[in-house]
């Protein structure tokens, strides 16, 4: 195939854009993978991993619960090791404001007809976590939730891409897009492409190339901020947050326990350079230790953002463009998209392939805040 | 306790003391932080309070720093020990943290000068039990005066000379000393020579240590190559070629040693440029004649900036105090000017015996780019060479692509003893320059920090979910 003019470019050497590019490549689709740094650069190799189901918005579970099937055979299907361990996720609650929060969630959840989601109490949360501190009341678990490692998990689907014959270029930032008669035209700063589809996967740019194509979206951008100790016995099997204190983490099996808490640093994206907030990612480091004790001796080895893109609502764009024919947008996950990375590609594929997917999208229109009279 | 200052120094050691004597003396508000107990640097560790009785047999150049640490210790500057800086900031904060507490100062103009640490050695079986580098065997012989009976030495370089024969000078008993500075090296390096005549007492010096040796009857094998330590939990013995032959040496201590280079992790984290230096085979802050670093208030200085020894410490430290007196309003140009001739005078005669030693002891090749398959690069996550090379092959052509691949470089040290070897290997493999493959990107913190105590450091208003989620 001509790399420079494939069927589908995809915008984007995240995840997403990998996932996509396995699903379209898998089912005979040409596809080249634009990247203007290096494949998994930025969130997609740099988040915490964590592969979460619980308390996901309603109009994310759908999805949410069919990535989570695929992520406990992933390994297979991509022939390549994620890192993947199902664990469970337990939300703590601090207290009865909590539980009660809780069990409203639990209606609504009953309502919708999910069941994935158990309250647990205060004995069941010290049986499954013997180190919690004791004045936690409960909490509420997933069973199937756990984490992967992102790199591994972001180079898997890149390979397996390639290995169905899909083409990564990195080091390719995407400057000018125009639209000639029925085929995109894409510059970057040496190459120029062309292809009658695309697809934009560019996570915290991806507002910039949503513009290059024709729509206009209110995303924003952000560093969230995460630590990880030192080896530590081992304390936690199960994946740990809490209910309403910005609290969570994980042990892995080498016993460093990686502290996230969704503190932000400040992001300068122009730069691809994210700076710390020390006084904010503290505040993850006290939580930890005033729900673990265990975890006060701990010592922290590395701490470090990277940049992601948020939505005004939290929940992605997912869809077609509504001001373009024949493309497509995948972005905006706002700090929860790498559990999704293994749906989203294939709803993207079929979307490109078919037109349609077995998904209601209509909470993910890029356009769903411009309809909105202010 | 004043949180605000003009300047802030990171690092007592010659080149830290020498710049805030001066700048304390003129009128400017210094602070010194170090995270040792007492100030004096790697080299004059100590110099005042030995654990020794006689400390003079750790030769003059250790004693005659006693002077500028009373100096020092004199001056008006500020001064806080065990007090470990692990982040500096954009704007100018210094966080560093002392006693189990993280502070936070702020400065005008900050001046790294952490030092250097000794250039990594990365032979199968160096990160055994049992080997160490010459420089750590210093240290506890300068700080705890304690010695390893029966030690063989391996490597090149002024410093292990200056170590063995401190340690012949106790009556230590050293095994052996195995030399890799290649027999080449002695002719390659006349062309630079003239340069070190000037420099001659130092040079004798150099020489007498190697005399002082021989006469003490240790073994030396010299333009040693292929050196591998063997042992199952622990060094047991080593193997090497010397003089066209295969030698075994049985012993528990191995003391590596082939030069130092500078310690980058701070100057890396605040994301000062870099550059290659191919005399030093080192990274280095790119800075200018007045240690000014491409960030416009933060200054380098000593051997942070590219190996200069302790009197090229000591004169960098004052040169860029005078630039940063200057800058503070606190000194005119034309001062500055005048004061820093004679400095600049010697520090060139310095610079010149100094491409004389980097030339004759220059670390060969084969031990800074490890060829052996099974050889550990990174000691903290244990990754050999062939880890690497498979994480190479599937596309880590960068340093912090292979350290995604492969962990190398993860661990608590933060890339310090492989980041070199990570360099220079990725560069042969991509046949490229060093300058083209780079270095580790670097965070804070520096070092390893407690959870408690960085918990507290957070002003702690009970904040709700609201804060956002990371699943
Ligand atoms: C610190 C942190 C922790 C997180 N923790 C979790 C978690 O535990 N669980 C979870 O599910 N999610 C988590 N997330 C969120 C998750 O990482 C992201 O939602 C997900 O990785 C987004 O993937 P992506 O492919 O959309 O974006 P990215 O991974 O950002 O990829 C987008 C790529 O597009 C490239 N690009 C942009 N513009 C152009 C252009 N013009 N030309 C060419 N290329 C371009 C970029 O260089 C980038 O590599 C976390 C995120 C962060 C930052
Ligand atoms: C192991 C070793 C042994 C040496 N032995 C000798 C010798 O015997 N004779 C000789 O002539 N030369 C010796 N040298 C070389 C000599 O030390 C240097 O040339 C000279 O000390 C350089 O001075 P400096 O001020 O640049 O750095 P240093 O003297 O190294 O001082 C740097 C100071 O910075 C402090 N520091 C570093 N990081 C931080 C931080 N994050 N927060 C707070 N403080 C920090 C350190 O504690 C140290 O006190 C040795 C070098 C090494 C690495």
């Amino acid at each position: 195939m001509n790399r420079l003019k494939p069927d589908v470019l995809i915008i984007g050497g995240g995840i997403h854009g990998c996932s996509a590019a396995y699903h379209l490549a898998k089912v005979g689709v040409q596809v080249t993978v634009l990247e203007k740094d290096w494949v998994s650069r930025h969130a997609s190799g740099v988040n915490a991993g964590g592969v979460r189901l619980l308390g996901r918005d309603l109009a994310e579970v759908p999805l949410s619960k069919v990535a989570m099937k695929l992520w406990q055979n992933l390994d297979d299907e991509l022939d390549a090791d994620t890192g993947f361990r199902k664990r469970s996720l337990i939300n703590i609650a601090a207290d009865e404001q909590d539980m009660n929060t809780l069990y409203a969630r639990r209606e609504k959840m009953h309502t919708a007809g999910y069941q994935h989601e158990t309250i647990i109490d205060q004995q069941e949360l010290r049986e499954r976590l013997p180190h919690v501190s004791p004045f936690c009341v409960g909490g509420v678990v997933s069973e199937d939730d756990g984490y992967a490692i992102p790199y591994q998990s972001t180079k898997a689907f890149r390979r397996a891409a390639e290995r169905h014959g899909a083409v990564f270029m990195e080091g390719e930032c995407v400057e000018q897009i125009r639209k000639v008669g029925t085929h995109w035209h894409v510059a970057t700063r040496t190459k120029a492409f062309q292809a009658e589809k695309l697809l934009n996967c560019a996570g915290a740019w991806a507002d910039k190339v949503s513009v290059m194509i024709g729509d206009n979206v209110p995303l924003t951008h952000s560093a969230p901020m995460l630590m990880i100790t030192a080896r530590m016995p081992h304390f936690a099997t199960p994946v740990v947050g809490a209910v309403s204190r910005p609290l969570s983490f994980k042990q892995f099996e080498n016993g460093t326990v990686l502290i996230g808490g969704g503190s932000k640093g400040f992001a300068d994206r122009d730069n691809n350079r994210t700076r710390l907030d020390y006084k904010k990612l503290a505040i993850g480091a006290y939580n930890a230790a005033e729900f673990f004790p265990i975890m006060k001796k701990a010592s922290i080895n590395r701490m470090w953002s990277g940049l992601e893109a948020y939505m005004p609502d939290n929940l992605p764009v997912i869809g077609r463009s509504v001001n373009a024919d024949n493309a497509w947008h995948a972005f905006g996950f706002s700090a929860h998209g790498f559990q999704m990375g293994p749906v989203v590609g294939r709803v993207m594929s079929d979307l490109i392939t078919t037109g349609q997917s077995t998904f209601d999208l209509q909470a993910f229109r890029i356009d769903r805040f411009e309809r909105k009279v202010l | 306790m004043s949180t605000s200052f003009d300047i802030a120094i990171i690092g007592a050691g010659p080149a830290g003391m020498s710049a805030a004597i001066t700048a304390s003396e003129n009128g400017a508000s210094v602070v010194v932080l170090d995270e040792k107990a007492a100030c004096g640097g790697q080299i004059y560790r100590n110099v005042n309070n030995s654990p020794l009785e006689n400390p003079e047999i750790l030769g003059s150049d250790y004693t005659k720093g006693g002077q500028l640490v009373n100096e020092f210790n004199n001056c008006p500057a500020e001064k806080y020990y065990n007090a470990s800086v692990w982040h500096v900031s954009d704007s100018g904060e210094v966080l560093f943290s002392r006693e189990g507490e993280t502070h936070s100062l702020t400065a005008r103009e900050v001046l790294i000068c952490c030092g250097a640490m000794e250039r990594p050695f990365p032979i199968p079986g160096w990160h055994l039990p049992g080997v160490m580098s010459a420089g750590s065997a210093q240290v506890m012989l300068k700080a705890e005066g304690i010695v390893k009976e029966d030690a063989v030495f391996v490597g090149t370089g002024p410093l292990i000379y200056l170590v063995i024969a401190q340690y012949l000078r106790l009556g230590v008993k050293v095994k052996a000393l195995i030399d890799t500075t290649p027999n080449t090296a002695y002719i390659e390096s006349m062309p630079k020579f003239p340069g070190a005549i000037p420099k001659t007492g130092m040079l004798f010096k150099g020489l007498s240590l190697f005399n002082e040796i021989r006469k003490a009857g240790v073994p030396v094998y010299r333009s040693a190559k292929e050196l591998a330590i063997k042992g199952n939990e622990q060094a047991e013995s080593i193997e090497f070629f010397s003089g066209g032959k295969k030698h075994s040496l049985e012993t528990d201590h191995v003391f590596l040693h082939q030069g130092v280079v500078p310690h980058l992790n701070l100057t890396r984290a605040v994301s000062l440029d870099h550059e290659w230096d191919k005399q030093q085979l080192c990274w280095r802050p790119v800075h200018d004649k007045w240690g000014k670093s491409s960030v416009d208030w933060i200054s380098v200085a000593g051997d942070n900036t590219g190996i200069v020894g302790a009197d090229g410490a000591e004169l960098t430290g004052k040169l860029v105090a005078l630039h940063q007196l200057t800058r503070l309003g606190k000194m005119t140009e034309t001062e500055r000017d005048v004061r820093a001739e004679p400095l600049n005078v010697t520090l060139h005669g310095l610079n010149r015996f100094r491409k004389f030693i980097d030339s004759l002891y220059r670390p060969l090749d084969e031990f800074r780019i490890p060829q052996d398959e099974t050889t550990v690069v990174c000691r903290c996550e244990e990754k050999t060479v062939a880890e690497l090379r498979v994480g190479f092959d599937q596309g880590g052509r960068g340093p912090n692509e292979l350290k995604g691949l492969t962990r190398c470089g993860m661990g608590p040290c933060q890339g310090r003893q492989c980041g070199h070897t990570v360099s220079e290997l990725l560069a042969e493999w991509r046949e490229e320059e060093v300058a083209e493959v780079g270095y580790y990107r670097l965070r804070s913190p520096l070092r390893l920090l407690n959870l408690q105590e960085f918990g507290q450091f957070s002003e702690i208003e009970p904040v709700n979910a609201a804060a956002g989620d990371i699943a």
